[in-house]
Protein backbone atom coordinates (compact mmCIF):
# COMPACT_ATOMS: atom_id res chain seq x y z
CA UNK A 1 0.00 0.00 0.00
CA UNK A 2 1.34 3.41 -0.89
CA UNK A 3 -0.35 6.75 -0.32
CA UNK A 4 -0.41 9.04 -3.34
CA UNK A 5 2.07 11.47 -1.85
CA UNK A 6 4.20 13.91 -3.78
CA UNK A 7 7.80 13.54 -2.65
CA UNK A 8 9.77 16.75 -2.98
CA UNK A 9 13.36 17.40 -2.12
CA UNK A 10 14.02 20.09 0.49
CA UNK A 11 17.02 21.65 2.18
CA UNK A 12 16.00 21.07 5.78
CA UNK A 13 14.39 17.85 6.98
CA UNK A 14 11.77 19.39 9.27
CA UNK A 15 10.73 22.12 6.82
CA UNK A 16 10.59 19.52 4.09
CA UNK A 17 8.34 17.16 6.04
CA UNK A 18 6.00 20.01 7.04
CA UNK A 19 5.89 21.34 3.49
CA UNK A 20 5.21 17.91 1.97
CA UNK A 21 2.55 17.08 4.58
CA UNK A 22 0.76 20.38 4.00
CA UNK A 23 1.06 19.86 0.25
CA UNK A 24 -0.71 16.50 0.66
CA UNK A 25 -3.68 18.37 2.13
CA UNK A 26 -3.66 20.88 -0.69
CA UNK A 27 -1.90 23.72 1.14
CA UNK A 28 0.88 24.94 -1.11
CA UNK A 29 3.67 26.84 0.63
CA UNK A 30 7.33 27.12 -0.27
CA UNK A 31 10.10 25.87 1.98
CA UNK A 32 11.46 29.32 2.94
CA UNK A 33 7.90 30.35 3.81
CA UNK A 34 7.62 27.38 6.19
CA UNK A 35 10.93 28.36 7.77
CA UNK A 36 9.80 31.95 8.19
CA UNK A 37 6.35 31.07 9.55
CA UNK A 38 7.93 28.57 11.94
CA UNK A 39 10.59 31.10 13.06
CA UNK A 40 13.19 28.47 12.26
CA UNK A 41 16.31 30.62 12.46
CA UNK A 42 18.23 30.91 15.69
CA UNK A 43 21.66 30.78 17.22
CA UNK A 44 22.89 29.28 20.45
CA UNK A 45 26.23 28.15 21.78
CA UNK A 46 26.00 26.19 25.00
CA UNK A 47 29.32 25.04 26.49
CA UNK A 48 27.48 23.28 29.33
CA UNK A 49 25.45 21.09 26.93
CA UNK A 50 27.65 18.50 25.28
CA UNK A 51 27.18 16.81 21.94
CA UNK A 52 29.75 14.09 21.15
CA UNK A 53 31.82 15.51 23.99
CA UNK A 54 31.96 19.02 22.55
CA UNK A 55 30.04 22.20 23.24
CA UNK A 56 26.74 22.35 21.42
CA UNK A 57 26.30 25.01 18.77
CA UNK A 58 22.93 25.22 17.12
CA UNK A 59 21.49 27.30 14.31
CA UNK A 60 17.90 26.16 14.77
CA UNK A 61 15.31 26.23 17.53
CA UNK A 62 14.30 23.10 19.38
CA UNK A 63 13.27 20.27 17.00
CA UNK A 64 9.54 20.04 16.44
CA UNK A 65 8.93 23.74 17.00
CA UNK A 66 8.71 24.59 13.30
CA UNK A 67 5.92 22.03 12.81
CA UNK A 68 4.02 23.26 15.87
CA UNK A 69 4.36 26.95 15.02
CA UNK A 70 3.39 26.59 11.37
CA UNK A 71 0.34 24.41 12.01
CA UNK A 72 -0.72 26.60 14.93
CA UNK A 73 -0.47 29.75 12.81
CA UNK A 74 -2.47 28.20 9.96
CA UNK A 75 -5.10 26.78 12.31
CA UNK A 76 -4.43 23.14 11.42
CA UNK A 77 -5.13 20.43 13.98
CA UNK A 78 -2.31 17.97 14.52
CA UNK A 79 -1.75 14.87 16.61
CA UNK A 80 1.49 13.93 18.39
CA UNK A 81 2.35 10.56 19.89
CA UNK A 82 5.23 9.45 22.06
CA UNK A 83 5.88 5.84 23.12
CA UNK A 84 7.75 3.79 25.67
CA UNK A 85 7.18 0.44 23.94
CA UNK A 86 8.67 0.06 20.43
CA UNK A 87 6.09 -2.56 19.38
CA UNK A 88 3.19 -0.29 20.31
CA UNK A 89 4.88 2.54 18.40
CA UNK A 90 5.06 0.42 15.24
CA UNK A 91 1.48 -0.84 15.67
CA UNK A 92 0.20 2.74 15.98
CA UNK A 93 2.17 3.75 12.89
CA UNK A 94 0.56 0.88 10.90
CA UNK A 95 -2.88 1.83 12.18
CA UNK A 96 -2.59 5.47 11.11
CA UNK A 97 -0.99 4.53 7.77
CA UNK A 98 -3.85 2.14 7.05
CA UNK A 99 -6.26 5.09 7.22
CA UNK A 100 -4.33 6.69 4.38
CA UNK A 101 -2.64 9.37 6.48
CA UNK A 102 1.04 10.16 5.84
CA UNK A 103 2.93 10.19 9.14
CA UNK A 104 5.92 12.28 10.14
CA UNK A 105 8.50 10.62 12.37
CA UNK A 106 11.40 11.90 14.39
CA UNK A 107 14.38 9.56 14.17
CA UNK A 108 18.05 9.29 15.07
CA UNK A 109 20.51 9.05 12.19
CA UNK A 110 23.14 6.78 13.78
CA UNK A 111 21.53 3.58 12.50
CA UNK A 112 19.74 5.02 9.46
CA UNK A 113 20.60 2.52 6.69
CA UNK A 114 20.73 4.87 3.68
CA UNK A 115 23.00 7.49 5.24
CA UNK A 116 26.71 7.45 4.37
CA UNK A 117 28.79 6.45 7.37
CA UNK A 118 30.33 9.92 7.55
CA UNK A 119 26.94 11.47 8.34
CA UNK A 120 26.00 8.94 10.98
CA UNK A 121 26.49 10.71 14.26
CA UNK A 122 24.34 10.57 17.35
CA UNK A 123 21.93 13.18 16.09
CA UNK A 124 18.37 12.47 17.15
CA UNK A 125 16.33 15.19 15.51
CA UNK A 126 16.07 14.05 11.92
CA UNK A 127 12.57 14.06 10.42
CA UNK A 128 11.12 11.87 7.71
CA UNK A 129 7.73 10.94 6.43
CA UNK A 130 6.30 7.42 6.12
CA UNK A 131 3.94 7.13 3.20
CA UNK A 132 3.30 3.43 2.75
CA UNK A 133 4.05 -0.15 3.64
CA UNK A 134 4.76 -3.14 1.44
CA UNK A 135 5.28 -6.45 3.21
CA UNK A 136 7.96 -5.81 5.79
CA UNK A 137 9.22 -2.61 4.21
CA UNK A 138 8.12 0.95 4.75
CA UNK A 139 8.13 3.50 1.97
CA UNK A 140 9.88 6.60 3.20
CA UNK A 141 9.85 10.11 1.85
CA UNK A 142 12.97 11.66 3.33
CA UNK A 143 13.09 15.31 2.22
CA UNK A 144 16.87 15.43 2.01
CA UNK A 145 16.92 12.60 -0.55
CA UNK A 146 16.12 13.41 -4.16
CA UNK A 147 14.05 10.20 -4.41
CA UNK A 148 11.77 8.11 -2.23
CA UNK A 149 13.26 5.09 -0.58
CA UNK A 150 12.51 2.03 1.50
CA UNK A 151 13.46 1.01 4.99
CA UNK A 152 12.95 -2.34 6.71
CA UNK A 153 10.62 -2.45 9.71
CA UNK A 154 13.51 -3.57 11.90
CA UNK A 155 15.70 -0.63 10.92
CA UNK A 156 12.84 1.84 11.29
CA UNK A 157 12.13 0.55 14.77
CA UNK A 158 15.76 1.00 15.70
CA UNK A 159 16.05 4.56 14.43
CA UNK A 160 12.76 5.56 16.04
CA UNK A 161 14.12 4.44 19.38
CA UNK A 162 17.62 5.83 18.99
CA UNK A 163 19.40 6.72 22.21
CA UNK A 164 21.59 9.59 23.28
CA UNK A 165 20.82 13.27 23.85
CA UNK A 166 17.13 14.14 23.36
CA UNK A 167 16.05 10.62 22.31
CA UNK A 168 13.14 10.63 19.81
CA UNK A 169 11.18 8.06 21.87
CA UNK A 170 9.22 6.95 18.81
CA UNK A 171 7.67 10.38 18.32
CA UNK A 172 5.20 10.54 15.44
CA UNK A 173 2.93 13.31 14.19
CA UNK A 174 0.28 13.77 11.57
CA UNK A 175 -2.36 16.26 10.49
CA UNK A 176 -5.76 15.49 11.96
CA UNK A 177 -7.96 18.01 10.19
CA UNK A 178 -7.69 21.14 8.10
CA UNK A 179 -11.22 22.27 8.97
CA UNK A 180 -10.15 25.57 10.56
CA UNK A 181 -7.46 26.34 8.00
CA UNK A 182 -6.73 30.03 7.54
CA UNK A 183 -4.86 31.10 4.39
CA UNK A 184 -1.58 32.94 4.78
CA UNK A 185 -2.02 36.60 5.75
CA UNK A 186 0.01 39.62 6.80
CA UNK A 187 -0.81 39.20 10.48
CA UNK A 188 0.69 35.70 10.59
CA UNK A 189 3.86 36.82 8.83
CA UNK A 190 4.31 39.82 11.14
CA UNK A 191 3.81 37.66 14.21
CA UNK A 192 6.28 35.05 12.99
CA UNK A 193 8.87 37.70 12.17
CA UNK A 194 8.44 39.33 15.59
CA UNK A 195 8.90 35.94 17.24
CA UNK A 196 12.12 35.43 15.26
CA UNK A 197 13.38 38.90 16.22
CA UNK A 198 12.61 38.35 19.88
CA UNK A 199 14.48 35.01 19.74
CA UNK A 200 17.46 36.61 18.06
CA UNK A 201 17.57 39.81 20.14
CA UNK A 202 15.57 39.47 23.31
CA UNK A 203 16.79 36.45 25.30
CA UNK A 204 18.66 37.82 28.34
CA UNK A 205 21.50 35.26 28.35
CA UNK A 206 24.77 35.76 26.47
CA UNK A 207 24.69 32.42 24.63
CA UNK A 208 21.44 32.84 22.70
CA UNK A 209 20.52 34.91 19.66
CA UNK A 210 22.71 37.22 17.61
CA UNK A 211 24.87 38.16 20.63
CA UNK A 212 25.49 34.41 21.11
CA UNK A 213 27.74 34.56 18.06
CA UNK A 214 29.97 37.06 19.86
CA UNK A 215 29.88 34.76 22.87
CA UNK A 216 31.08 31.89 20.67
CA UNK A 217 33.87 34.17 19.44
CA UNK A 218 34.87 34.92 23.02
CA UNK A 219 34.99 31.20 23.86
CA UNK A 220 36.87 30.44 20.65
CA UNK A 221 39.77 32.64 21.71
CA UNK A 222 40.23 30.42 24.77
CA UNK A 223 39.88 27.06 23.00
CA UNK A 224 43.58 26.40 22.36
CA UNK A 225 44.36 27.14 25.99
CA UNK A 226 41.46 25.04 27.29
CA UNK A 227 41.49 21.99 25.02
CA UNK A 228 44.90 21.98 23.33
CA UNK A 229 45.50 22.22 19.60
CA UNK A 230 43.62 19.06 18.61
CA UNK A 231 40.71 19.66 20.97
CA UNK A 232 40.31 23.19 19.65
CA UNK A 233 40.26 21.94 16.05
CA UNK A 234 37.67 19.31 17.01
CA UNK A 235 35.46 22.01 18.49
CA UNK A 236 35.84 24.13 15.39
CA UNK A 237 34.96 21.13 13.21
CA UNK A 238 31.81 20.70 15.27
CA UNK A 239 30.78 24.31 14.63
CA UNK A 240 31.35 23.94 10.87
CA UNK A 241 29.37 20.69 10.82
CA UNK A 242 26.43 22.32 12.55
CA UNK A 243 26.66 25.32 10.24
CA UNK A 244 26.90 23.48 6.93
CA UNK A 245 25.71 19.94 7.61
CA UNK A 246 23.05 18.75 5.16
CA UNK A 247 19.84 20.54 5.94
CA UNK A 248 20.69 24.18 6.47
CA UNK A 249 20.27 25.50 2.93
CA UNK A 250 23.74 27.01 3.28
CA UNK A 251 25.28 29.12 6.06
CA UNK A 252 23.09 27.89 8.91
CA UNK A 253 19.67 28.86 7.44
CA UNK A 254 20.77 32.45 6.74
CA UNK A 255 20.27 32.11 2.98
CA UNK A 256 16.95 30.33 3.42
CA UNK A 257 15.67 33.04 5.77
CA UNK A 258 16.80 35.66 3.28
CA UNK A 259 14.76 33.82 0.64
CA UNK A 260 11.79 33.96 3.02
CA UNK A 261 12.18 37.71 3.50
CA UNK A 262 12.25 38.17 -0.26
CA UNK A 263 9.11 36.07 -0.75
CA UNK A 264 7.33 37.85 2.12
CA UNK A 265 8.31 41.26 0.76
CA UNK A 266 6.57 40.39 -2.52
CA UNK A 267 3.56 38.94 -0.71
CA UNK A 268 3.11 41.99 1.54
CA UNK A 269 4.44 44.49 -0.99
CA UNK A 270 7.11 45.68 1.44
CA UNK A 271 10.24 46.56 -0.56
CA UNK A 272 12.22 47.27 2.62
CA UNK A 273 12.14 43.56 3.49
CA UNK A 274 13.78 42.77 0.17
CA UNK A 275 16.54 45.20 1.17
CA UNK A 276 16.93 43.34 4.50
CA UNK A 277 16.98 40.07 2.58
CA UNK A 278 20.01 41.31 0.63
CA UNK A 279 21.70 42.37 3.89
CA UNK A 280 21.08 38.92 5.38
CA UNK A 281 22.54 37.38 2.22
CA UNK A 282 25.71 39.38 2.85
CA UNK A 283 25.78 38.00 6.41
CA UNK A 284 25.40 34.50 4.92
CA UNK A 285 28.37 35.17 2.68
CA UNK A 286 30.37 36.22 5.75
CA UNK A 287 29.44 32.89 7.39
CA UNK A 288 30.65 31.05 4.29
CA UNK A 289 33.89 33.03 4.40
CA UNK A 290 34.26 32.01 8.05
CA UNK A 291 33.77 28.29 7.22
CA UNK A 292 36.20 28.52 4.34
CA UNK A 293 38.95 29.95 6.53
CA UNK A 294 38.12 27.68 9.44
CA UNK A 295 38.42 24.59 7.22
CA UNK A 296 42.09 25.46 6.70
CA UNK A 297 42.73 24.28 10.23
CA UNK A 298 41.87 20.75 9.13
CA UNK A 299 43.50 20.63 5.73
CA UNK A 300 46.61 22.67 5.31
CA UNK A 301 46.26 24.27 1.91
CA UNK A 302 48.29 26.95 0.21
CA UNK A 303 47.85 30.47 1.53
CA UNK A 304 47.63 32.11 4.89
CA UNK A 305 46.35 30.12 7.84
CA UNK A 306 44.54 32.37 10.25
CA UNK A 307 44.68 32.04 14.02
CA UNK A 308 41.69 31.43 16.27
CA UNK A 309 41.79 35.12 17.18
CA UNK A 310 41.38 36.07 13.51
CA UNK A 311 38.38 33.86 12.87
CA UNK A 312 36.87 34.97 16.18
CA UNK A 313 37.12 38.53 14.85
CA UNK A 314 35.10 37.42 11.82
CA UNK A 315 32.41 36.04 14.12
CA UNK A 316 32.22 39.31 16.02
CA UNK A 317 31.57 41.17 12.79
CA UNK A 318 28.86 38.64 11.90
CA UNK A 319 27.29 39.08 15.33
CA UNK A 320 27.12 42.85 14.91
CA UNK A 321 25.70 42.58 11.38
CA UNK A 322 23.01 40.09 12.39
CA UNK A 323 21.97 42.21 15.35
CA UNK A 324 21.61 45.15 12.98
CA UNK A 325 19.54 43.17 10.43
CA UNK A 326 17.12 41.77 13.00
CA UNK A 327 16.87 45.14 14.78
CA UNK A 328 15.82 46.74 11.49
CA UNK A 329 13.38 43.90 10.83
CA UNK A 330 11.81 44.32 14.26
CA UNK A 331 11.47 48.06 13.76
CA UNK A 332 9.88 47.59 10.34
CA UNK A 333 7.10 45.53 11.92
CA UNK A 334 6.65 47.45 15.18
CA UNK A 335 7.08 51.01 13.99
CA UNK A 336 6.60 50.72 10.27
CA UNK A 337 10.08 51.77 9.10
CA UNK B 1 25.82 33.59 -2.74
CA UNK B 2 25.22 33.48 -6.49
CA UNK B 3 23.70 30.51 -8.33
CA UNK B 4 26.93 29.93 -10.25
CA UNK B 5 28.93 29.73 -6.98
CA UNK B 6 26.90 26.86 -5.52
CA UNK B 7 29.48 24.17 -4.68
CA UNK B 8 29.19 20.60 -5.96
CA UNK B 9 31.82 18.64 -4.04
CA UNK B 10 30.43 15.16 -3.52
CA UNK B 11 32.87 13.03 -1.58
CA UNK B 12 30.94 10.51 0.46
CA UNK B 13 29.85 7.14 -0.85
CA UNK B 14 26.13 6.66 -0.34
CA UNK B 15 25.09 3.12 0.59
CA UNK B 16 21.77 3.48 -1.21
CA UNK B 17 22.52 5.35 -4.43
CA UNK B 18 18.83 5.58 -5.42
CA UNK B 19 18.04 7.92 -2.54
CA UNK B 20 20.61 10.48 -3.72
CA UNK B 21 21.08 12.57 -0.59
CA UNK B 22 21.59 16.15 -1.58
CA UNK B 23 21.85 19.53 0.03
CA UNK B 24 19.62 22.26 -1.33
CA UNK B 25 21.13 25.69 -1.34
CA UNK B 26 19.36 28.98 -1.74
CA UNK B 27 21.28 31.30 -3.99
CA UNK B 28 20.71 34.56 -5.86
CA UNK B 29 20.38 34.62 -9.64
CA UNK B 30 21.45 37.53 -11.84
CA UNK B 31 18.25 39.47 -11.22
CA UNK B 32 18.63 39.28 -7.44
CA UNK B 33 15.92 36.64 -7.01
CA UNK B 34 16.40 33.59 -4.81
CA UNK B 35 16.58 30.22 -6.54
CA UNK B 36 16.80 26.71 -5.10
CA UNK B 37 19.83 24.79 -6.33
CA UNK B 38 20.58 21.20 -5.29
CA UNK B 39 24.16 20.95 -4.10
CA UNK B 40 26.22 17.81 -3.66
CA UNK B 41 28.30 19.22 -0.82
CA UNK B 42 31.00 21.72 -0.06
CA UNK B 43 34.71 21.05 0.45
CA UNK B 44 35.16 22.87 3.82
CA UNK B 45 32.21 20.97 5.28
CA UNK B 46 33.49 17.65 3.95
CA UNK B 47 36.90 18.42 5.42
CA UNK B 48 35.37 19.15 8.83
CA UNK B 49 33.48 15.85 8.74
CA UNK B 50 36.55 13.91 7.60
CA UNK B 51 38.67 15.60 10.23
CA UNK B 52 36.42 14.55 13.10
CA UNK B 53 36.26 11.01 11.74
CA UNK B 54 40.00 10.67 11.20
CA UNK B 55 40.58 11.98 14.70
CA UNK B 56 38.38 9.20 16.04
CA UNK B 57 40.31 6.76 13.83
CA UNK B 58 43.64 7.86 15.28
CA UNK B 59 42.29 7.62 18.79
CA UNK B 60 41.01 4.12 18.02
CA UNK B 61 44.42 3.06 16.70
CA UNK B 62 46.05 4.20 19.93
CA UNK B 63 43.52 2.21 21.92
CA UNK B 64 44.17 -0.79 19.64
CA UNK B 65 47.79 -0.82 20.83
CA UNK B 66 46.54 -0.88 24.41
CA UNK B 67 44.22 -3.75 23.55
CA UNK B 68 47.13 -5.73 22.12
CA UNK B 69 49.11 -4.95 25.27
CA UNK B 70 46.27 -6.38 27.33
CA UNK B 71 45.19 -3.11 28.94
CA UNK B 72 41.71 -2.88 27.42
CA UNK B 73 39.25 -5.32 25.87
CA UNK B 74 38.23 -5.20 22.16
CA UNK B 75 34.96 -3.55 23.27
CA UNK B 76 36.84 -0.36 24.13
CA UNK B 77 38.42 -0.26 20.66
CA UNK B 78 35.08 -0.72 18.89
CA UNK B 79 33.41 1.87 21.08
CA UNK B 80 35.95 4.53 20.08
CA UNK B 81 35.98 3.42 16.42
CA UNK B 82 32.21 3.56 16.08
CA UNK B 83 31.86 6.90 17.94
CA UNK B 84 29.90 5.31 20.80
CA UNK B 85 29.98 6.47 24.38
CA UNK B 86 29.42 4.41 27.51
CA UNK B 87 26.17 6.19 28.22
CA UNK B 88 24.65 5.71 24.77
CA UNK B 89 25.73 2.07 24.64
CA UNK B 90 24.21 1.52 28.08
CA UNK B 91 20.94 3.07 26.86
CA UNK B 92 20.83 0.84 23.77
CA UNK B 93 21.69 -2.42 25.51
CA UNK B 94 19.88 -1.96 28.81
CA UNK B 95 23.09 -2.78 30.67
CA UNK B 96 24.33 -0.35 33.27
CA UNK B 97 27.07 2.18 32.54
CA UNK B 98 29.14 0.56 35.25
CA UNK B 99 28.78 -2.83 33.56
CA UNK B 100 29.93 -1.46 30.19
CA UNK B 101 32.86 0.21 31.91
CA UNK B 102 33.79 -3.10 33.52
CA UNK B 103 33.55 -4.95 30.21
CA UNK B 104 36.18 -2.61 28.77
CA UNK B 105 38.72 -4.55 30.84
CA UNK B 106 40.02 -7.86 29.38
CA UNK B 107 39.48 -9.77 32.64
CA UNK B 108 35.73 -9.09 32.68
CA UNK B 109 35.32 -9.26 28.91
CA UNK B 110 36.62 -12.84 28.97
CA UNK B 111 33.72 -13.96 31.13
CA UNK B 112 30.98 -12.03 29.29
CA UNK B 113 27.62 -13.75 28.89
CA UNK B 114 26.63 -14.58 25.31
CA UNK B 115 23.36 -12.66 25.73
CA UNK B 116 25.22 -9.49 26.70
CA UNK B 117 27.65 -9.94 23.83
CA UNK B 118 24.78 -10.25 21.40
CA UNK B 119 23.06 -7.14 22.75
CA UNK B 120 26.21 -5.03 22.51
CA UNK B 121 26.95 -6.26 18.96
CA UNK B 122 23.38 -5.46 17.94
CA UNK B 123 23.57 -1.95 19.38
CA UNK B 124 26.80 -1.30 17.48
CA UNK B 125 25.47 -2.84 14.28
CA UNK B 126 28.38 -5.28 13.96
CA UNK B 127 28.61 -9.07 14.22
CA UNK B 128 29.65 -10.86 17.39
CA UNK B 129 32.84 -12.14 15.69
CA UNK B 130 33.79 -8.56 14.80
CA UNK B 131 33.16 -7.41 18.34
CA UNK B 132 35.42 -10.03 19.89
CA UNK B 133 38.36 -9.40 17.53
CA UNK B 134 40.28 -6.22 16.70
CA UNK B 135 40.99 -6.70 13.00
Amino acid sequence: MEINFEHRHAAHCENGVVRNLLNFYGIKLSEPMILGLGSGIFFSHMPFYRLNGMAMTSFRPFPGSIFSRVTHALGIEVQWHKFKDPDKAMAKLDEVLAQGTPVGLRVGVYHLAYFPKEYRMHFNAHNLCVIGKEGDEYIISDPIGMNKNRLSAENLKKVRFAKGNTPPEGRMYYIKSTEHYKPLNAHMLNRAVLKTCSDMLGIPFPMFGAKGIAYLAKRMRKWERLYGERGAAMNLAQVIRMLEEIGTGGAGFRFMYAAFLQEASEFLNKPEWNQLSMELTEVGDLWRDFSYHAARFFKKREGIILSYDDIADKLEIISARETEVFRKLENSVKRGY
Amino acid sequence: MKVKDVPQDDEFLQPDGDVLLRDRTYALDDEGKYREVPSAGWAPKNEAIKFSLSNKGEEALEVRKDVLAGKYSPLMYHMIRLVMTTRILADYTGLSKRKIHKLCKPKHFASIKSDELFRIADAMNISVEELTSID
